[in-house]
């Protein structure tokens, strides 16, 4: 070690190398970072805003407009969750009260049919003022208390629209319909811009790619000013941060109700595009989707949570269709297959061992005993589908061991994620795979709206476990 | 009033029952907090799994057909099996989903444990299809059997599910105070650098008080299912919820506080359903969590922890 390096120790020497993008991925990485961040972004929406040209598919179009629409809550939510660290549970809730008021300020519901350039800032103001409301006794307690605190709110607001139909006022003789139930509010009325009512989904989508455009300026702004750096400081430390005397629980109250205001204005969006809204648009599912966008991106990171909004909004929509889910869900298993394994070609072999297991399975099964074996439950008559049904073998009753099996995969599949001991590994993967394709084809590409789920749980347990930085984050390198 | 008077015993029996439920899954998730400051969200699913666990005991054991064995020996094989899968499936939850992020920054566990949740849920709902499950507690314990305290009559489930639940708390306070395990445990939850240098296996530690808090959650499964006879893949949230809310109430991380914050909040809920309205059910232990908290911000038994440096 040389002298001018005295008292400071190897391993935070080292930081810097160990902080350099690695891999296929991280190179990529490492280039993006390089180039202009706002000459990059800008490109990239300038080519989305040419989509609606390219195409007059109404349902491309409405996928471009839910990525953007999710783009913008991925990101309100990374403002609390990601800049501030604070595990805001109830944040669907301010999407829900954005919605809902939109709704009620818009809709022949209450008889008030507001102009959209006083009635969305005014849905601003009352989600921020939410947020205010419930962040203000939370955020005097312990920090894990806003997240049962805010769970609670988003329960209750379910709640509360749910059964705010017959409300007893006591002025008024007859109960009064605020929310319409679970039948929800409808018709919401279009949102106006300019004297031009949006009502085609093109519409939409340039309106919502040009919120995401300024938003993202916006929060890029915001990151970098000294609200900004507090924010991080307060994630990083709230002790040390509070040490040097930094307002914490005033900077933690403004994260939360930036987030709620950006939640409230997608919320009404959300409902003039939808021209309703329903107590089930606002579901914890649309939580845990979110939650799973901003980790898979990288926790505070904006790129990061624009990715992961498109991610986990086109994937599903992929999978939607058996032959192409079929078709990613095996690309899928071999790509990570090959791209984890440590040398690569272990990768390659497993593989190839996975699929003469199951030839040989299949031979001497079909052989002794034919009488056990029955049709696979969704037979496909052509293509990968055929080809993986022909290769696998099926019990007569293939659902209950399919469910069986499926409890035996995931064991099997957490316990080689953590065997050290590579050969070890690779012969526990042979079987783990095989019976992960029959757990598919019998249960899985059975009930896609189930397994999608399952997905996104299992991205979020892996992700912290493994990538806690999502796929745009730095490594966190904590001094102690 | 007088309708009131007369109703008053009975509801107190019923949030007695509910209380007792509800202060068993609160156990599980003080004593993880008390040791991890982890909130475990899977805490509520880890219950919903004892429930189904209880509920195949019980058709396994007692098919259409008749009984296999006495009730009498049935209902403690359907707890112990409960419990036992409880136990382990929290066991695995600590392995896979909590212990590589022991050090990482706070909010990491806390969206892993979301993530568990969510995947437990899914995968009942994946193995057992979204409709609600009967628990046929009437082969074992019939419905009328029972004995009356004063006005109020005391089912033979109710006082079950009190019995077991009083039983389970107190062999959990001996085991915390009089063992060495109990001591360990205590140790890691005041300091676990401290414990670890004084020789406490911290992590072994810290799985036998997940092994556990999953094994009560998993008898208040079981227990639910008798008393109420309703068992779906999404009890787990709400439950869940109110559990926690029952151990904030009393105090995270104390013991006799979750005892406590539990029958509080089983007790409002059931006196607020019977005497206002069931419509807000749920809403009941957000705002006992509230008015507490505004009164006492650590609980009702909870001591205001210094933060240490």
């Amino acid at each position: 070690m040389s002298l001018e390096k005295l008292g400071e120790d190897e391993w935070v020497e080292q930081l810097a190398a160990r902080q350099a993008r690695r891999g296929p991925l991280g190179r990529i990485l490492a280039r993006l970072e390089q180039a202009n961040p706002i000459l990059l972004g800008g490109a990239l929406l300038a080519a989305a805003a040419l989509l609606p040209l390219l195409t007059a598919n109404e349902y491309i179009l409405r996928v471009a407009g839910n990525v953007c629409l999710f783009a913008l809550l991925a990101l309100g939510l990374n403002v609390v969750v990601g800049y501030a660290g604070l595990l805001d549970l109830g944040y669907v809730a301010f999407y829900g009260v954005g919605g809902y008021s939109y709704a009620l300020l818009a809709s022949p519901q209450l008889g008030l049919h507001l102009p959209s350039w006083l009635a969305v800032p005014l849905v601003v103001v009352i989600a921020a003022g939410a947020g205010l409301l419930l962040g203000l006794p939370s955020l005097r307690l312990s920090g894990d208390y806003l997240a049962i605190v805010t769970l609670g709110f988003a329960q209750i607001f379910v709640l509360l629209a749910n059964t705010m139909d017959k409300v007893q006022l006591p002025w008024l003789a007859e109960p009064l319909n605020l929310t319409g139930g679970p039948n929800g509010i409808t018709p919401v009325d279009p949102i106006s811009l300019f004297g031009l009512r949006l009502t085609s989904t093109s519409h939409y989508f340039y309106l919502l790619l040009a919120a995401l455009a300024l938003l993202l300026l916006l929060l890029r702004n915001l990151n970098q000013s000294p609200t900004g750096r507090a924010w991080r400081a307060l994630r990083e430390d709230t002790l040390a941060a509070q040490a040097m005397g930094m307002p914490v629980r005033r900077l933690k109250l403004l994260a939360f109700v930036v987030g709620a205001a950006i939640a409230g204005f997608s919320g009404s969006i959300f409902a003039a595009w939808q021209t309703a809204v329903f107590p089930a648009n606002f579901d914890v599912t649309l939580l845990i989707t979110l939650y799973a966008m901003v980790v898979l991106g990288g926790v505070g990171s904006l790129p990061g949570a624009v990715a992961g909004a498109l991610v986990l909004v086109v994937l599903p929509e992929l999978l939607r269709g058996p032959d192409t889910a079929r078709l990613l869900f095996y690309g899928g298993v071999a790509a990570t297959t090959v791209l984890l394994a440590r040398p690569r070609w272990h990768g390659l072999a497993l593989l190839a061992s996975v699929l003469v297991a199951g030839f040989l399975l299949r031979l001497v099964a079909t052989a002794s005993w034919p009488g056990l074996l029955g049709p696979p439950p969704v037979p496909v008559a052509s293509g990968l589908g055929a080809l993986a049904q022909s290769w696998l073998i099926f019990p007569l009753d293939a659902k209950t061991v399919g469910n069986i099996l499926f409890l035996v995969v995931v064991a099997l599949l957490m316990l080689a994620s953590r065997l050290r001991h590579a050969g070890l590994r690779f012969a526990l993967l042979v079987p783990t795979l095989y019976l992960l394709a029959f757990v598919w084809e019998t249960r899985l590409a059975v009930e896609p709206s189930v397994t999608r789920l399952l997905f996104l749980g299992a991205i979020l347990v892996l992700l912290m476990t493994y990538r806690p930085q999502g796929i745009f984050g730095k490594p966190r390198v904590e001094v102690m | 009033m007088q309708a009131f008077l007369n109703q008053l015993p009975q509801q107190l029996v019923n949030g007695l029952t509910l209380g007792a439920v509800y202060a068993l899954i609160a156990l599980g998730y003080t004593m993880v907090y008390g040791i991890l400051q982890l909130l475990n969200f899977a805490h509520g699913d880890v219950y919903m799994v004892g429930a189904f666990v209880g509920l195949g005991t019980l058709n396994a054991l007692a098919p259409k057909s008749g009984l296999l064995l006495p009730a009498w020996a049935i209902l403690p094989l359907m707890l112990l099996a409960a419990m036992l899968v409880c136990g382990a499936l929290g066991a695995v939850i600590e392995w896979f989903a909590y212990r590589p992020l022991r050090n990482a920054p706070r909010i990491a566990p806390l969206i892993s444990a979301l993530g568990v949740s969510f995947f437990i849920q899914n995968a009942m709902l994946l193995l057992l299809s979204a409709s609600y499950r009967t628990m046929r507690t009437e082969v074992l314990l019939p419905i009328r059997m029972g004995f009356d305290i004063g006005p109020a009559r005391m089912s033979a489930v109710r006082a079950l599910v009190i019995a077991v639940a009083l039983l389970l708390m107190v062999a959990l306070q001996l085991l915390v105070r009089r063992t060495r395990l109990g001591r360990a445990m205590r140790a890691v939850a005041i300091d676990r650098e401290a414990a670890a240098m004084m020789g406490v296996d911290v992590d072994r530690v810290i799985v036998a008080t997940f092994v556990i808090g999953s094994a009560l959650a998993g008898a208040a499964g079981v227990l639910v299912g008798l008393a109420f006879t309703q068992v779906w893949h999404f009890m787990g949230f709400t439950a869940g919820l109110k559990g926690f809310t029952a151990a904030v109430v009393g105090g995270i991380g104390s013991i006799p506080g979750a005892v406590l914050g539990g029958l509080l909040i089983g007790l409002s809920e059931t006196l607020a359903v019977g005497f206002i309205s069931p419509t807000y059910k749920d809403l009941i232990a957000f705002v006992v969590l509230i008015l507490v908290l505004l009164v006492r911000p650590a609980g009702l038994l909870g001591r205001r922890a210094q933060p240490k440096v």
